[in-house]
């Protein structure tokens, strides 16, 4: 024991004398200015709004004031604006997710297959990603105007009916999903794309000798073997999605009326219009925790495939 | 005699130069004001405040629809960031009520000319709260209506308007007129406009009724020119005279082109300038130099700024405060004097631009024809202004008619989406407006 205490020591000190200080001290200095970032700006304003959501917090009436329990939590229940907040949210996130990874997927296919000008390419794609959804949402509006976008002119020229794109409250929420999975199924392809060409090569060779079909390659090997990839990518663009709101701010400021409020959209209107800050954090807070719930669930199994991995490693 | 002269140039050098020499250290004031031809205008004004009063004014031009938001965040923190700010008409109470600005009043009492000179009915509105002057305005956006007057002369389309409605084809009087030229010139393509036949749809009557703030300034027209508000005296929403007036909003929707849904002041003026729509509901009167331009842009069209129907309209314009929280108050209200003084609203006026002030709006100068393009709606300004003289809305006068104001937008837009039906909206509107003030209103004159 008092060997391995020596050894152990002696160690130590020539870190110490090499760096000046431990390891660990020297590791915990690595790590210091990030986890100052996450605390000044994720852990202090995350406590200040729990705290600001027992609280009654009218910004016009007084500023923050005094604690009124959970009277904010109840409203957040019988709040129909809320729900129907989150029920867009959802139905946003559901379809656009699943085309964004439908479409990706297979562009990445597409792209992996391709023998000439891929390089090209893959670098036109990554456009609609390289400038924020402000400015091409801008552009996007133009687009679909009703009378001078490019999109009805087309659909005229071919005798098609010209929606309404942004007006019509029953389809504005699908131009929005449009213009979302136009910019960003690229992130997803791109993703997917690497992570093929990633892939070994060995047992793509075996199957090929073994006369597997190319269903039967892309069901037990592709897919099995892509799916850590898929998944993570799934789950930033559930998260990009869930929390949408620089779309909806310029293509339809969340209407017509509220036909595509989605939850972001809404907090800002209450939290920044309204100044009821009180309220605003309260849904934040329920919306952290459901996203923290649902991250759980969903990380849950892609960390634990992870870490298997590491161990057979 | 001329060694006289000669000392007093000298002493007068000196004077200047020891003036000069005087403003190494000029007062910093900021003013945040809305992006755009508001401001743009202004900024030779600034230069001119400057040299005069030996300060720097740092202009902060935000977007409009970020200016409340950003202001009343800067007010709440007493950051000071802002000596002068520029609020709508609807947020002067909340300002006011909050202490966000310093009331003028005693700085404006030694310059009373200054406050006597603004339009009456914007002095009320715009200015006055609880027994104080908290400002100038300084561009006024009150609204009239614009209307293509070829289409009125026309005898081809007054013959058939007579026909077809019994009355003759003339400016509209009241909202039922309006609404039959609305549908009376709404034709399609291949259809004849003026004998000539139509390449593409046209139609009757441009409408704001996309997601801002500008929908319930058409409303307000038609609400208050049948004698009622947004709120009653009690602070509550008269729930059936909304209804009313969104239920003829929406009727006429179908008059209007699809991209109403979409759009707000500066689509309608575009639609206008593109000889798509016949007429305005209630509109902004300050957009006649893009109006007039449709003469410009469509053969034939002569552009008319006439009252709206009922001789009501909204009325506003942009109030110049000074923030509680600013280092240098005095400064910060000899500037608002300035720009909402005579001799830089003329220079504005000079630009195209609303002015607020009676002496400039009436002076004839202003009237002809060379002057037309730029301030040809200074006229109906002026019929505006007299027709509304005495006029008070209890939405300009709560404390809560700025958040009112920015959110009351959307009921109304869904009912004419149709996603609900105007009394939905109605009572939307009613518990909305009970939940931003924690039951009725409080209404202060």
């Amino acid at each position: 024991m008092a060997n391995v205490l020596g050894v152990s020591h002696t160690s130590d000190m020539v870190v110490r004398s090499k760096a000046g200080m431990s390891d660990r001290t020297f590791s915990i200095l690595l790590v210091a200015p990030a986890l100052a970032v996450i605390l000044v700006f994720a852990i202090l304003p995350l406590v200040y709004a729990l705290d600001v959501s027992f609280r009654f917090a009218d910004l016009t009436r007084g500023g923050i004031r005094e604690y009124v329990g959970l009277d904010n939590y109840r409203r957040v229940f019988s709040d129909s604006n809320f729900w129907t907040a989150g029920w867009i949210t959802l139905k946003f996130t559901v379809v656009a997710v699943t085309l964004q990874m439908t479409l990706g997927v297979g562009i990445a296919f597409l792209l992996h297959g391709m023998t000439v000008g891929k390089g090209l390419v893959r670098s036109l794609i990554i456009l609609p990603l390289a400038t924020s959804a402000a400015v091409t949402g801008l552009f996007w509006r133009y687009l679909y105007d009703t009378q001078f976008g490019v999109l009805n002119w087309i659909l005229g020229s071919f005798g098609l009916p010209e929606p309404n794109w942004l007006g019509d409250y029953t389809i504005a929420l699908w131009s929005v999903v449009i213009f979302d999975v136009w910019q960003w199924t690229p992130f997803v392809a791109l993703i997917a794309l690497a992570g093929l060409q990633a892939l070994p090569r060995e047992p793509f060779e075996a199957a090929e000798l073994d006369g597997a079909s190319s269903w039967r390659v892309l069901r037990t090997l592709t897919f099995p073997l892509l799916k850590p990839v898929l998944f993570l990518v799934l789950v930033l663009r559930t998260i990009d999605c869930v929390r949408l709101y620089d779309a909806v701010a310029v293509l339809t400021r969340g209407g017509p009326g509220t036909s595509t409020e989605t939850m972001t959209f809404y907090l800002y209107r209450t939290g920044l219009k309204l100044f009821r800050m009180d309220y605003a954090s309260t849904m934040a807070i329920f919306f952290l925790y459901v996203m923290l719930v649902a991250a759980i669930f969903a990380l849950t199994p892609l960390l634990k495939q992870f870490t298997d991995r590491a161990k057979e490693a | 005699m001329k060694k006289l002269l000669a000392a007093a140039s000298v002493l007068a050098l000196c004077a200047g130069h020891a003036q000069a020499n005087e403003c190494t250290n000029p007062v910093q004031i900021t003013w945040s004001t809305i992006a755009g031809f508001y401001t743009d205008a202004m900024n030779q004004f600034v230069a001119s405040f400057e040299k005069e009063n030996c300060a720097k004014v740092q202009v902060i031009n935000t977007d409009n629809s970020q200016l409340y938001n950003k202001q009343v965040i800067e007010m709440v923190g007493q950051t000071g960031a802002y000596d002068v700010v520029t609020l709508e008409t609807a947020e002067k109470a909340e300002f006011a009520a909050n202490g966000f600005i310093l009331p003028m009043t005693e700085f404006l009492a030694e310059r009373p000319d200054l406050v006597e000179d603004v339009a009456p009915t914007l002095r009320s509105i715009t200015v006055e709260y609880d027994g104080n002057i908290w400002g100038l305005p300084y561009y006024t956006y009150s609204a009239g209506m614009f209307i293509r007057q070829d289409l009125l002369d026309d005898p081809i389309e007054q013959a058939a308007f007579q026909e077809r409605y019994g009355y003759p084809l003339a400016r509209p009087e009241t909202w039922e007129q309006h609404r039959d030229i609305a549908e009376f010139f709404t034709r399609k393509a291949g259809e004849k406009l003026k004998g000539q036949v139509l390449e593409r749809d046209f139609y009757g009557v441009g409408l704001m009724a996309g997601p801002f703030p500008d929908i319930q300034d058409e409303l307000s027209a038609q609400l208050w020119g049948m004698g009622s508000d947004w709120l009653t005296d009690e602070g509550v929403v008269p729930v059936d005279d909304v209804e009313k007036v969104l239920a003829h909003y929406v009727g006429l929707l179908k008059f209007a082109p699809p991209a109403a849904l979409t759009v707000t002041y500066d689509g309608v003026m575009n639609q206008m300038r593109d000889g798509q729509i016949a007429m305005t509901h209630g509109f902004f009167l300050d957009q006649w130099p893009n109006a007039v331009k449709t003469e410009e842009s469509v053969p034939g069209a002569v552009i008319a700024a006439i009252e709206a129907p009922g001789k009501r309209a909204y009325v506003g314009g942009f109030l110049l405060a000074v923030s509680s929280s600013s280092a240098n108050p005095e400064m910060a209200m000899r500037f608002v004097a300035h720009i909402g003084g005579p001799e830089v609203q003329r220079q504005f006026a000079d630009m195209g631009g609303a002015t607020t002030l009676m002496s400039v709006l009436s002076d004839p100068v202003y009237e002809t024809a060379e002057r037309r393009p730029l301030n040809g709606e200074y006229k109906t300004l002026l019929q505006v202004f007299e027709s509304m003289k005495g006029f008070s809305s209890n939405l300009f006068n709560t404390p809560f008619g700025a958040k009112i104001y920015n959110t009351m937008h959307i009921p109304l837009q869904s009912a004419a989406a149709g996603q609900i039906t105007p009394r939905q909206a109605a009572e939307q509107l009613a518990a909305d407006v009970a939940a931003i003030c924690g039951g009725p209103c409080p209404i202060k004159r």
